[in-house]
């Protein structure tokens, strides 16, 4: 008897459980989030790592002088138009957040400026030699010497 | 407790088929309630499968040999231990276990992903709740139902294989099955990448981390069985190539592939139909490694017959994978177009597509030598079976030049390395190399696959080290930080690479402690008390045995740890004539299963070498048992085992890098938090990190 009345619970709950969403109308949501990356954000962020690795390579010696600015050249463009695609994005399907306009201008400029990290993604203040986020070095204009001291500092793309 | 879990195993069906349909519904017509209810036939499928299997180690923990399960694999003086282990003791049991553990990801899944990854979620839950409903469909209707009943009452069970009573029996398989399951995860999000079209690098950063945790489980399961194999059976040996060793083996190499070409795809944009072709692979193997092991294929091809309907099921469910896997990425071609191309051999990407390459070599070799007894008598009618030799031959070399690799790929840049930069990189590690090479050649080494794994072990640990100390040199310079804090700082800041770097030491020690293998000493003596056997070490020293005699135990009324009968023999140990301890091994037996007498054997370890000893032989079992003092002649084999703890030091090492790679990172994933990075820190750990 216990048996039984255990089973049909069982039974009743799991059904319950299951219908309750359309019977009541609940329902989880089928759409990017808007404070989730998209297509051309993501490939943004996957620029800035390729260009962390880049940094690294170079600092450690595994790139040479002519390759490292080759890259770092193309990288840096490569971010740009990822930029300019998120921007063209969120200004198609989200006007209403004029501060996201902002933040990629801030962005932009920092790419350009050299004060957004390469390895966070982080925008710190102008003239900024460390990230405030998390504590790489930035390529800013005259800031310090190389990572490994014997290369000389290459030039801002 | 026994009828609720068989009815909630009857339950989970329906549920999972519900779920299944409903989301790919959801995902094809965009009804948010319908994908609310199939997340939540995902949770309750967990929940009435964690029912079942407590169902089943109740039976279990009450003896209920009613059941066939419990009756094949249990006896009433099994341990606590073993009756609670029973559930994946057994082909039924381990089914219902994959199931589980199966479902306790998906959940975890779909719980971290209710609020991010929407676009997603429809088909990663359709096709979660398919694989659910598959292993449903096999539990309740392939002869395979751990529930299913005897029709009488046996008066006890008929025992759990004596080699199975070990306590890594509770360790080794539920780390292989975490293992398994957990790579359902990218498989689901890499299907459901195709099916919506969002097919950047989005769904490799959501699944990398349940990626490397496949792996991370996989990689020590295997170093778990081998540790087990050298413990318990009794050879000296870790590995024998068995079917069920190498099923294990080739998702991890497909895993192990796959982590290394995603990091092409989210540098370069390249790969993209590889990678995808990848997880399907590795998902393909985890359910192969099942079927192999679990469908009665593997023990003998006659048993096929039996377990037809099984065999089928399985045959078709794969059947499935692969067609739908080639179908939908055939129709996403136009959007899986590479981004870039190889730009020079001399490359990072290069160095990596020829790992790739190289584990697929292994990969295929390995299924090959365990497919072929099945293919030889299908085919020829013949039975073809190929041991050690074949997969040794075949192996080494690969595994030598993959060894190799591990040592050029983090030295070599991405997209372009100039030959001036490789020379200034490898010139240290190259010299090291053959200095090692040079020095063990001096000593007397000979063997020519052992010297080049010694060789090629010593300028990859040089790479890493070199690695290492520019990294850190690099912070204490520019972070003017002290030497311990930059190291630590450094891995941290990017665990990827550095627990990466750390995984590759440990393969580099292991396969230093492979190599010592071919330094083996084995001899085999009769000895009566008293009587002394000298073991010369491969290491120049050697050791003294004195048998001092044997101890005897048999089972009285009341059985300790279910021993029916043991003989045990006491040895007194001396290095170059200084006293080195005692050790005991011994031969027992079960109860339920005497008729499969074990042996315990006996270990000295260091650094650099085990003692091993066998009790290979008692001549006259029952005079020893007797206590009859004519009766004490006994065989031993004892083994000295050079750089075989290296296996389990370098095994530790790859779980340390691979828990490194896997720690929470707090770089945050949503697209903005960057600016407002501390405050997400610590961030989601598993889908939706990355």
């Amino acid at each position: 008897m216990t048996v039984i009345a255990g089973a049909v619970l069982l039974v009743a709950a799991v059904v319950f459980f299951l219908l309750h969403p359309i019977l009541s109308g609940r329902h989880a949501s089928l759409h990017r989030e808007r404070d989730e990356p998209t297509e051309a954000e993501s490939r943004r962020r996957v620029t800035l790592l390729a260009l962390r690795d880049v940094e690294y390579d170079y600092a450690t010696g595994k790139l040479g002088e002519e390759d490292y600015q080759a890259l770092k050249r193309e990288l840096a463009a490569e971010a740009l138009v990822a930029l300019t695609d998120a921007e063209g994005e969120s200004s198609a399907s989200r006007q209403d957040v004029p501060w996201l306009e902002r933040e990629i201008v801030r962005l932009r400029g920092g790419l350009a400026a050299g004060t957004t990290c390469a390895a966070c993604g982080s925008a710190n203040e102008p003239g900024s030699r460390f990230c405030a986020y998390c504590g790489i070095p930035l390529d800013t204009p005259g800031s310090g010497s190389a990572p490994d001291g014997s290369a000389p500092r290459p030039e801002p793309a | 407790m026994n009828v609720l879990g068989e009815l909630a195993l009857w339950t989970a069906l329906p549920v999972a088929l519900w779920g299944a349909v409903l989301a790919f519904v959801a995902g094809a017509r965009q009804r948010g309630d319908l994908q609310l209810s199939a997340e939540r036939s995902i949770y309750a499928v967990f929940f009435l499968t964690v029912l079942a299997s407590l169902g089943i180690i109740d039976a279990f923990l009450n003896d209920r040999f009613e059941y066939l399960y419990v009756a094949s694999y249990s006896n009433r003086s099994l341990d606590t231990f073993y009756k609670v282990a029973g559930l994946w003791s057994g082909q039924r049991g381990s089914l219902l276990f994959w199931l589980l553990f199966l479902m306790l990801f998906s959940s975890i899944a779909v719980w971290s992903n209710r609020r991010q990854n929407r676009e997603f979620m429809p088909y990663v839950v359709g096709v979660l709740a398919s694989i659910a409903s598959f292993f449903l469909i096999i539990l309740l209707f392939a002869d395979v139902n751990p529930y299913a009943k005897l029709g009488f009452t046996p008066a006890d069970g008929q025992g759990l294989n004596p080699q199975l009573q070990n306590y890594w029996m509770t360790i080794h398989p539920p780390t292989l099955y975490l293992g398994f399951t957990a790579f359902t995860i990218p498989f689901a999000f890499a299907i459901a990448a195709l099916l919506s079209g969002r097919l950047d690098s989005r769904w490799i950063a959501l699944t990398r981390r349940w990626t490397l945790l496949s792996w991370f489980f996989l990689a020590n399961g295997i170093v778990f069985g081998m540790r087990w194999a050298y413990e318990e059976l009794g050879w000296g040996g870790w590995w024998f190539w068995d079917p069920v060793e190498n099923a294990s083996l080739l998702p991890w190499l497909s895993a192990t592939a796959l982590l290394h070409s995603i990091q092409i795809q989210e540098n370069r944009g390249m790969l993209k139909v590889w990678n995808m072709s990848l997880v399907i692979l590795t998902f393909l193997l985890t359910i192969f490694a099942t079927f192999l092991t679990r469908s009665g294929l593997i023990e003998s091809v006659h048993s096929f017959a039996q377990e037809l309907r099984i065999a089928y099921i399985f045959l078709g469910f794969m059947s499935a994978i692969i067609g739908v896997g080639v179908v939908l990425i055939l129709w996403r071609l136009p959007k899986l177009r590479s981004e870039n191309q190889i730009e020079s051999f001399l490359s990072r990407e290069a160095a990596f597509l020829f790992n790739n390459l190289m584990l697929l070599a292994v990969l295929f070799a390995v299924w090959w030598g365990t497919m072929l007894p099945l293919f030889s008598e299908g085919f020829g009618g013949e039975k073809i079976t190929v041991g050690p030799p074949f997969f040794n031959a075949v192996n080494i070399p690969f595994g030598l030049v993959l060894l190799a690799l591990t040592g050029i790929g983090p030295v070599i840049a991405w997209r372009r390395a100039s030959k001036q930069n490789l020379k200034k990189n490898f010139t240290l590690p190259v010299a090291v190399g053959v200095a090692v090479l040079a020095a063990l050649w001096l000593a007397g080494a000979r063997h020519g696959a052992a010297l080049a794994t010694f060789g090629i072990a010593a300028f990859v640990m040089t790479v890493i080290v070199v690695e290492f100390f520019k990294g850190t040199r690099a912070r204490v310079r520019i972070e003017q930080e002290r030497w311990p804090f930059a190291f630590l700082h450094l891995v941290a800041r990017n665990r990827r690479r550095w627990g990466g770097y750390i995984v590759h030491a440990g393969v580099v020690i292991m396969f230093a402690g492979f190599a010592g293998n071919a330094f083996k000493a084995e001899i085999r003596q009769t000895l009566d008390p008293g009587e002394t056997a000298e073991m010369p070490s491969p290491l120049g020293h050697s050791y003294t045995l004195t048998y001092e005699g044997l101890s005897t135990t048999l089972a009285g009324a009341a059985p300790v740890r279910n021993v029916r009968w043991q003989v045990e023999a006491l040895l007194r140990v001396e290095k170059e004539g200084r006293p080195a301890g005692t050790l005991t091994t011994a031969r027992r037996a079960l109860i339920a299963q005497e008729d499969m007498p074990t042996t315990e054997v006996a270990m000295r370890s260091s650094f650099l070498e085990d003692l091993y000893v066998i009790l290979s032989d008692v001549p006259d079992l029952r005079g020893a048992l007797a206590n009859d003092p004519n009766a004490q002649t006994v065989t031993f084999t004892f083994m000295v085992n050079p750089l075989v703890g290296w296996i389990w030091y370098g095994g530790m090492i790859i779980a340390l890098g691979g828990l490194i790679g896997l720690w929470p990172d707090g770089v945050a994933t949503r697209a903005r938090t960057p600016v407002r990075a501390p405050a997400r820190a610590g961030g989601p750990v598993l889908a939706g990190a990355d």
